[in-house]
C-alpha cells in the first residue's frame, strides 16, 4: 500500500469576528492523500479551497481536528517547526506568482535553499538545474517585472521544487494566465508528477484541468461534497501531454 | 540565515531608494560628523597645548604684586617690594620644590648702533635663572653669570637675527662691542652670547607678538641704568620654576601665603601666584565647555536620526508586507526576518556613520588648520563613532524588525 502523505480528520476552521459571531469556514474535513498522487480541489469561489490549502501547507492551523503531514501530528508542532516543515516538505505555487520583486529569477529559486541553510554554491547549482527544468535558463538573471506571466509561474514552480518537497501545493496556478500559457504550466506539473513522482495538489476553477488529474475533490461551502477518481486517467494509465 | 546575503539584500534595497536612504541618513551623518569634527579639533588642541607647555614651561609659577582694589589709587610703597633677601630665604625654605627663580626688569626699547647696523631692540635685565625658566636656547657663547650680576657688568646676549645682521650666519659676535641707546643714554655692551628665539605658534597662548628683538643684560646693570628703579629695593614680580614632581597649583598657594605675610597689613597691594598649569586648564576648560555644547547638539541629532531610521524601517516593513509573507511561506523563520530588517537598519546607520566620519574628519582637519593646530583625525573616535552608529541601527531597527518578524504569514501574503 502507498504511503499516506496527508491525513486529515474532522478539520474545522473558524474565524472569530467579535465574541458572538463565529464564522465557520471549514466544517469537518476528512482527507487522505497518498504519496505520488496528483489531486485536484475544485469548488466555487469562497468555498474554502485556499483556507484548506493554507492548513495543508502549514501556513495556518485548524481550529479543530487532526492533521498528519508525512505521519507527523501537526498540532504538536511549534511555529518555528512549521517554518521548517514549509521549507523542507512543501512547495507553494500561487495564482499571483508571489516572486520577490527585487531578486533575479535565479535568486528567487535559490531562496528556499537559503532558508534551509544550503551553501551558496549548492544553491546556485540547484537553482540553475531547476531553471533548466522549466526552460527558463535564458532568463535566470531577469527580475520578475521583466518576465511574462507564464515565465513568472515557471520560475515560481522551479522555486517550489527547490528543496525537493514532499508535496507541491498549487492554488489556482493558471488563474492569471491565458489558455496557452496555462497549458504550458499544466504540462510542467504533469512532468513533475510523472518523471519525479511528486505529490501535487492543484486547486483550480477549471473543471477541464481538474479532469487531467488522478482524483478530484469538490468543496461546497466548506464541506467535501464529491471525491471522484477520474476514470479516463485510470484507464489510460497516465495523461499524455500534448 | 546568511549574514552576507542579508547585507546584499539591504544594499539592494538602499540602491532602489537612494534619495530616501540619503535623507534617512542625514540625521546620523550630521550627528556623527559633528562628534568627529569635535574630537579631531579636541585632539589637535590637547596635542598643541602639551607641546606648547613644554616650550613655555609647564612647571612655572608666576608671582606678582597686584592692587587689592582696582578702583582705588593704589601705589606701591617701598616696603611692599619683594627683596632679594626675602627671595633667598624663600628659596632655602622650599629648596626641594624650587628649581629656579627668574627675575627680570625691563629697560624698555632702545636703538642699537654698530657700524652700519641700526636696529630697534628691547632690553631686558635678567638673572642667571631666567635662562632656564624661560627656556632660552643659547646657540653661541654664554648666558648672564652670578659674577656679571655682582659686578653689574655691561654684557649683552643678542638673538640670532641680530647676529646675522652684525656678523652673518656663520660669524661669531662674542667679544664684540655694541652701543645701545636706552632712556636717552648710550651704553656700550660686550656681546657674550647668542640665543635663538622660540616661536610659539599657538593661538591659545598668544602672548602679544613682540616683533622687536629682545636683548638680555644683567638685571643689576639694568637697574643701575634705570633712574626709576634704582631707588626701588626689590621686585614686583618673578617666576618660579618648580621641580619636576611638585604640584604647581598647590605650591602656588604656598608661595602666595609665604609672601602675603611679608606685606604690611595696610598695604594697598596683595600677592598673586598663578601656575601655568592652572592657566592652561582654565583655557582648556573653556574648550571642553564648548565641545560639551556641540556634543549635546550631536546627541540630539543622533537621536532624531535614529528616530528617522526607525520611521523609514516601519515604512519599509509595511511596503514589504507581502514579501515578508512570501518569505515565511518559503520557510523563513521569524528570526531570519528579524535579522534581515535589523541588518538593513544597521547598514543604513553604518553608511551614514561612514559618511559622517569622513565629513567630520575633513571639517575637523580644516578647522584645526584654520586655527593653526594642524592634525590628522584621531583613530579611536573614528572606531567609536562607527560602532555607535551601528548601535543606533540595532536600537532603532529592533522594533520595526520585530514587527516584521511577528506578522502572520497568511495576513502578510493576502496584503495588497
Ligand atoms: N481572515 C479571515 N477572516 C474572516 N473570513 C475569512 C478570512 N479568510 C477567509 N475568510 C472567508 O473564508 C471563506 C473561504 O475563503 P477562501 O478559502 O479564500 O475561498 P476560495 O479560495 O475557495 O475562494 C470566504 O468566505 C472568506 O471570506
Ligand atoms: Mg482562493
Amino acid at each position: 500500500m502507498r504511503k499516506k502523505i496527508i491525513e486529515m480528520r474532522g478539520i474545522v476552521k473558524s474565524y472569530y469576528l467579535g465574541t458572538p459571531n463565529e464564522l465557520e469556514i471549514l466544517h469537518g474535513i476528512d482527507l487522505d492523500v497518498y504519496e505520488g498522487e496528483f489531486l485536484s480541489i475544485v469548488g466555487a469561489s469562497g468555498s474554502g479551497k485556499s483556507t484548506l490549502m493554507n492548513i495543508l501547507g502549514a501556513l495556518d492551523r485548524p481550529t479543530q481536528g487532526h492533521f498528519f503531514l508525512d505521519q507527523l501530528p501537526m498540532e504538536n508542532v511549534k511555529d518555528e517547526g512549521l517554518s521548517k516543515i514549509r521549507n523542507e516538505k512543501i512547495g507553494f505555487v500561487f495564482q499571483t506568482f508571489n516572486l520577490i520583486p527585487r531578486s533575479s529569477a535565479l535568486n528567487n529559486v535559490a531562496l528556499p535553499m537559503l532558508y534551509g541553510g544550503k551553501s551558496r554554491s549548492v544553491r546556485t547549482k540547484r537553482a540553475k538545474e531547476l531553471l533548466e527544468l522549466v526552460d527558463m535558463t535564458a532568463r535566470s538573471h531577469h527580475r520578475p517585472n521583466e518576465l511574462s506571466g507564464g515565465q513568472k509561474q515557471r520560475v515560481a514552480i522551479a522555486r517550489a521544487m527547490a528543496n525537493d518537497p514532499a508535496i507541491i501545493l498549487a492554488d489556482e496556478p493558471t488563474g492569471a494566465l491565458d489558455t496557452h500559457t496555462g497549458r504550458m504550466v499544466m504540462d510542467i506539473f504533469h512532468r513533475l508528477h510523472q518523471e519525479q513522482g511528486k505529490t501535487i495538489i492543484l486547486i483550480t476553477h477549471n473543471t477541464e484541468l481538474a479532469l487531467e488529474t488522478e482524483r478530484t475533490i469538490r468543496l461546497k461551502d466548506g464541506s467535501i461534497v464529491e471525491n471522484k477518481i477520474n476514470e479516463k486517467i485510470q484507464l489510460e494509465g497516465s495523461y499524455e501531454s500534448a | 540565515m546568511n549574514l552576507l546575503e542579508n547585507i546584499r539584500l539591504a544594499l539592494e534595497g538602499l540602491r532602489a531608494n537612494k534619495m530616501r536612504a540619503l535623507l534617512t541618513m542625514l540625521g546620523i551623518i550630521i550627528g556623527i560628523a559633528s562628534v568627529m569634527a569635535i574630537s579631531t579639533l579636541g585632539s589637535a588642541m590637547t596635542g598643541s597645548v602639551s607641546k606648547t607647555m613644554d616650550k613655555i614651561g609647564g612647571k612655572n609659577i608666576s608671582v606678582y604684586l597686584t592692587p587689592k582694589n582696582y578702583d582705588s589709587q593704589a601705589t606701591l610703597q617701598p616696603e611692599d617690594y619683594i627683596t632679594q633677601d626675602e627671595l633667598n630665604s624663600f628659596k632655602e625654605t622650599y629648596a626641594d620644590q624650587i628649581r629656579a627663580i627668574s627675575l627680570s626688569s625691563s629697560l624698555g626699547s632702545g636703538k642699537l648702533n654698530s657700524g652700519y647696523v641700526h636696529k630697534d631692540v628691547s632690553v631686558t635685565g635678567a638673572n642667571p635663572d631666567y635662562r632656564l625658566v624661560n627656556n632660552i636656547n643659547l646657540v653661541q657663547g654664554r648666558f648672564i653669570s652670578d659674577r656679571d650680576i655682582q659686578s653689574s657688568r655691561n654684557v649683552i646676549i643678542i638673538d640670532t637675527t641680530l647676529r646675522n645682521n652684525l656678523v652673518g650666519v656663520n660669524g661669531d659676535p662674542t667679544g664684540m662691542d655694541i652701543t645701545v641707546e636706552t632712556k636717552n643714554t648710550n651704553e656700550t655692551y660686550t656681546i657674550i652670547g647668542v640665543y635663538e628665539k622660540v616661536v610659539i605658534d599657538n593661538p591659545l597662548f598668544n602672548m602679544g607678538d613682540d616683533t622687536r628683538i629682545e636683548c638680555f643684560i644683567p638685571i643689576t646693570t639694568a637697574k643701575a641704568l634705570n633712574s626709576q628703579s634704582t631707588a626701588i629695593p626689590g621686585y614686583e614680580n618673578f617666576t618660579i620654576m618648580a621641580s619636576a614632581n611638585t604640584d604647581t597649583t598647590a605650591f602656588a598657594q604656598i608661595t602666595k601665603q609665604y609672601f602675603i605675610k611679608n606685606l604690611g597689613a595696610l598695604s594697598d597691594y596683595t600677592i598673586e601666584a598663578q601656575s601655568m598649569e592652572a592657566m592652561v586648564s582654565e583655557a582648556t576648560s573653556m574648550l571642553s565647555t564648548l565641545s560639551l555644547g556641540i556634543s549635546v547638539i550631536a546627541g540630539i541629532s543622533l537621536l532624531v536620526g535614529g528616530i528617522g531610521v526607525m520611521n523609514i524601517m516601519l515604512v519599509s516593513v509595511t511596503e514589504r508586507t507581502k514579501e515578508i509573507g512570501i518569505r515565511k511561506a518559503l520557510g523563513a523563520r521569524n528570526s531570519a526576518i528579524r535579522s534581515q530588517f535589523i541588518i538593513e537598519a544597521i547598514i543604513i546607520c553604518l553608511i551614514g556613520g561612514i559618511i559622517g566620519v569622513g565629513l567630520g574628519s575633513v571639517l575637523g582637519v580644516l578647522g584645526s588648520s584654520l586655527l593653526k593646530f594642524p592634525t590628522t583625525p584621531p583613530f579611536t573616535p573614528m572606531i567609536i563613532a562607527l560602532c555607535f552608529s551601528m548601535g543606533i541601527g540595532v536600537f532603532f531597527g529592533y522594533y520595526p524588525a520585530n514587527k516584521a518578524a511577528k506578522l502572520d504569514p497568511i495576513d502578510a501574503l493576502r496584503y495588497e
